[in-house]
């Protein structure tokens, strides 16, 4: 075997390139929403120095052996379950959520930590070839091995990493090849739900597309009107569910459905959101001039609602800029995708992918006002360290499986 | 297909990406693109507070250009809770005067609004207050005050019932005119304030602060060169005549009734007193309750304008309407005389005179104030008639002061008496006591004013008013119109009759006592019966004589004889708005004069 010493063909500069873009473009935007803030101004210097500690994660992950990756399956995942456990006991509240475990001055939350070992963990379960992927029993194993994180996460409560996880969850068990009609079959039901939520039209549309659908997969009668009658009774279940989330998750929901009824409430922040973004036009106001930022119309902006921040004083070309940015990132990451032939590595792949698209899709879109305010953090831009720290090693797990991927034909 | 990793499945999981990135960009567009300017509207709208600034009412000038009322800054003191310190209060509250706890009161009251918007604790601080603020301003952090403006009525004339006052807009005048007022504005509530609203309240203006999401001001917005300057009201020119409407109110004071002195030739009201006057500095800033419920229940009734509308018995004062009447109708003539034989006996009644005159001539009925005269007059000229040219005389109607506030009074005539006592059930004898001011007939202190001005200028004059016009923002001066108004009688009837009055100061009268060598004054006293004490005293009269200048009428209530307590009045007032100084009085004051009135 030949071996490479081409640096192109041992680093993706695409990604790594846009990483350093959307991280810069991170650090401006909690240098203009923390400036003169009385507790915050200290956060762009914390944040510089977990970027430059975090590069140098992802450059030694990069470095490892290969092998490391299936070695660290089992300590990773016994590791993130037993975090999940002690931060129920013994974690601090932030935000009316047990989720931050402290070490002296540093803090962090073991559910960052804890998406590596799930994605390791599920992908190592699916990329034994022994297993079958329509069996039963080995997608229920699968389900427990996610399910147990997923608890420990929503007794915390964080509904936001919670979704996370079962998005990547179903999206690797999907790109282990289970057939699509079991997918139609879990997910359908949702998907009405989800739209009775709007009304009775788009239940009913919902609902069409759903008969549609089982025309199309062809089953039997019997079995495609029980599906049917199941979607139906989710649509109805809506009412039903929406009584269980807690209240404030309920006013999330109603202020996501219609945000100008009650401005001043619930719906507060993602109206003005909104309004930072809508008035940055199409140049913006420019850095440090953004007036919903300036003066701090979005509280905690540097977390959640970092977007706005670029969306205000960059306008619709700095919006644009970074959600290409994560495109790049995310096209790149399916082009590796393809050239990586162990089903291990291709599910790990997935896993980051599915996460950073999921934290993607629904942070921006719920700073432009598509998806109702859901608190999970904008990768590489938003405030925080383990964020950063868990988001970097990802990428360079990514980057070692790209290094190595000659090796694992 | 259905593979591991299949091309179809990497083709859903990236049409999802692209989807979903499609969607963004779709939104972004419509947000950013499209709609940025309702959102920028939005956002200038959470950043951008916009603070009314008053505008200064207009000031109001005599008819010489003194001022009458101007403006005059007012200190609120403010404290902004953010930067307060509360171990302040016990001294603060010292330093005003209030009781302890005062501050933390307020403080508490306001404790919802931004910590950052400033709280009104005090209006209208002396200056020394401010001072000593300015002084230790920056160990008082968070005290600060406001400049507001105030009427100024330090110019010597009190006023109260010409200017009016100015109260917190009630709330139908808020929705009566949306957007103009807001709650805590002021506006004109009486008088010249009410009347000339419009004119005098001038436009406000607009300054623009940068606010943070907690209302904290971090700056003026685009260096104030947004702002919008208020602009002042328009400055009123009046006809009042400053001098002459002091002294009124001096003499008037301590007294109730009222004093109204015109111009005969324009109808310009020169004066107007009625007192009990009130203190317009009352109402300067906010109305206390206890100050406005202290004038509301006071039995003398200080707010109400006597002058315009208190409707009184006019008495002997309303004796020339009938010599006129009888003049112009051609019952009599100048040298025609009637006999009086100490009273008149009509339908079994017995009308009496205070005095036997014999046979006696218009001119001496009227100089001598001979009731038994006027009872024949009456009964010559019958309702009709009589009622006919008290109406041209103004009696019995509103005559459109532009103020307002007017009474139109009681003035008989056939259509009243058969609504009041039936058709075919009155005795045309009413028509007696008419003949010398008593009966059903009830008139106002302008009313009478504006019959004299009449009788003055030989049947013409203008429309009673207050304002002669406005200066507009230029310095231009606009005159406003009023109606001229002609009687059509004939010019011999007024000279007859202005002589009479003439002799009623200066030759045999009942107000000889206010002759003056200097100036001629006509007039005719009266007395009027009041059924709830002491006759109220009433004098009418002109001057100077040869060329009218100036027409008065006074009501002094309770005070008893018209000749004795209201011609002095007038008189005084004559004399202030001519500028006669020599107040030398001839020695003919008669005290049988006096006793021998009505």
């Amino acid at each position: 075997m030949r071996i490479d010493y081409n640096i192109k063909d041992k680093f993706d500069f695409w990604v790594l390139g846009s990483i350093i873009a959307l991280i810069t473009f991170g650090l401006m935007a909690i240098y203009s929403s923390t400036l003169n803030h009385p507790t915050a101004y200290g956060n762009f210097e914390k944040q510089l120095y977990w970027a430059v500690g975090s590069f140098i994660f992802l450059i030694t992950v990069v470095f490892l052996p290969k092998q490391i990756l299936r070695l660290s399956v089992v300590p990773l995942y016994v590791i993130s379950i037993a975090m999940l456990l002690v931060v129920l006991f013994a974690g601090k509240t932030v935000y009316g959520a047990k989720s931050w475990l402290s070490f002296g001055p540093f803090g962090f939350q073991p559910s960052e930590f804890a998406k590596i070992g799930l994605i390791l963990s599920i992908a190592y379960w699916f990329g034994n070839r022994q297993r079958d992927i329509n069996s039963i029993k080995d997608i229920g194993i699968a389900l427990i091995i996610s399910g147990i994180p997923i608890i420990l996460i929503l007794l915390e409560p964080d509904m936001g990493t919670a979704i996370v996880f079962i998005v990547v969850t179903l999206t690797m068990i999907f790109w282990a090849g289970i057939s699509l009609f079991s997918v139609f079959v879990v997910l359908s039901p949702g998907f009405v739900a989800f739209s009775s939520l709007f009304g009775t039209v788009y239940f009913l549309i919902s609902l069409v597309i759903v008969a549609g659908l089982l025309f199309f997969f062809k089953r039997d009668l019997f079995f495609s009107i029980t599906i049917f009658v199941i979607n139906i009774s989710a649509g109805f279940l809506f009412d039903f569910l929406f009584k269980i989330l807690k209240p404030h998750q309920q006013k999330r929901i109603e202020a996501f459905l219609d945000p100008a009824a009650d401005p001043l409430g619930s719906g507060y922040n993602a109206m003005q959101a909104k309004v930072a973004i809508g008035s940055g036009g199409l140049f913006g106001k420019g850095f440090l001039h953004g007036n919903q930022t300036q003066l701090r119309f979005i509280p905690e902006q540097w977390t959640d609602f970092i977007y706005c921040v670029i969306g205000e004083e960059f306008g619709f070309l700095g919006g644009i800029a970074v959600l290409i940015l994560f495109l790049v990132i995310f096209i790149r990451l399916l082009h590796i995708l393809s050239q990586v032939k162990d089903a291990f590595y291709s599910l790990i792949i997935v896993g980051i992918l599915t996460l950073l698209f999921t934290h993607f899709a629904i942070n921006i879109g719920m700073n432009v006002g598509l998806i109702p305010v859901i608190g999970l953090p904008l990768p590489f831009l938003s405030y925080g360290g383990s964020s950063l720290l868990q988001n970097m090693i990802l990428i360079g797990i990514v980057m070692n499986i790209y290094k190595n991927r000659k090796q694992n034909v | 297909m259905d593979a591991f990793g299949s091309l179809v499945r990497k083709r859903i999981l990236t049409t999802v990406i692209i989807g979903f990135f499609s969607l963004l960009v779709i939104q972004l567009f419509t947000m950013q693109i499209l709609q940025t300017e309702q959102y920028d509207l939005k956002s200038r709208d959470n950043s951008i507070k916009g603070y009314e600034t008053d505008a200064p009412r207009g000031t109001y000038f005599d008819r010489n250009l003194n001022v009458l009322v101007s403006n005059k800054p007012a200190f609120t003191l403010q404290i902004t809770p953010a930067y307060y310190d509360t171990s302040f209060n016990p001294m603060i509250e010292k330093i005003l005067n209030e009781q302890p706890g005062y501050v933390s009161r307020i403080l508490y009251l306001n404790r919802y609004y931004s910590k950052y918007s400033p709280r009104n604790i005090k209006r209208d601080i002396d200056f020394q207050t401010i001072a000593w603020i300015e002084e230790h301003e920056e160990y008082l952090k968070g005290l600060s005050y406001k400049i507001q403006l105030q009427r100024d009525y330090s110019y010597g004339v009190n006023g109260s019932h010409i200017f009016g006052y100015i109260k917190e807009v009630p709330p139908d005048k808020l929705n009566e005119e949306k957007g103009r007022y807001v709650p805590g504005d002021l506006i004109g509530f009486s008088g010249i304030e009410k009347y000339y609203e419009k004119y005098l309240r001038g436009e406000k203006g607009v300054k623009y602060y940068v606010v943070d999401a907690r209302q904290k001001m971090v700056g003026r917005y685009d260096e104030g060169k947004s702002d919008k300057v208020p602009v002042k009201g328009y400055d009123l020119i009046l006809s009042i005549d400053a001098e002459t409407q002091k002294i009124a109110e001096k003499l008037m004071e301590g007294k109730r009734g009222a004093v109204v002195a015109l111009d005969p030739k324009t109808g310009e009201v020169l004066a107007l007193v009625s007192a009990p006057e009130y203190n317009l500095a009352d109402f300067a800033t906010v109305t206390t309750r206890d100050v406005f419920n202290k004038l509301t229940t006071d039995p003398s009734k200080p707010l109400f304008n006597r002058a315009t509308a208190s409707i009184y018995s006019p008495g002997s004062t309303h004796k020339m309407v009938g010599a006129i009447a009888a003049l112009e109708e051609g019952i009599i003539d100048e040298n025609s005389t009637l006999f009086c034989g100490g009273g008149l006996n009509y339908g079994g009644r017995f009308f009496k005179c205070l005095h036997v005159d014999g046979n006696i001539k218009v001119e001496r009925a009227i100089e001598h104030s001979c009731n038994t005269f006027f009872y024949r007059l009456a009964l010559s000229l019958g309702v009709d008639k009589w009622s006919k040219y008290a109406h041209k005389f103004g009696f019995g109607q509103k005559l459109g002061l532009d103020i307002g506030e007017e009474m139109s009074g009681i003035c008989p005539d056939r259509k009243y008496y058969d609504r009041v006592f039936g058709k075919g059930k009155w005795s045309e004898g009413l028509v007696i006591n008419l003949g010398i001011g008593q009966g059903e007939l009830g008139v106002t202190p302008l009313q009478l004013a504006h019959y004299v001005s009449l009788i003055a200028n030989n049947g013409t004059t203008g429309t009673p008013h207050l304002v002669k016009g406005y200066i507009d923002k230029k310095g231009a001066f606009h005159a406003f119109d009023y109606k001229n108004i002609n009687l059509g009688l004939r010019e011999h009837t007024f000279e007859i009759v202005k002589k009479a009055m003439y002799l009623v100061v200066n030759g045999n009268g009942t107000a000889g006592h206010i002759r003056m060598k200097n100036l001629s004054i006509a007039g005719k006293t009266g007395t009027a019966q009041n059924p709830f004490g002491k006759e109220h005293a009433l004098f009418v009269g002109f001057a100077p004589y040869e060329d009218p200048k100036i027409a008065v009428a006074v009501i002094v209530e309770n005070a008893g004889y018209g000749g004795t307590h209201a011609a002095p009045v007038a008189k005084e007032v004559m004399k202030t708005y001519l500028k006669v100084t020599d107040d030398d009085v001839s020695g003919s004051t008669s005290t049988i004069a006096q006793v021998t009135e009505d």
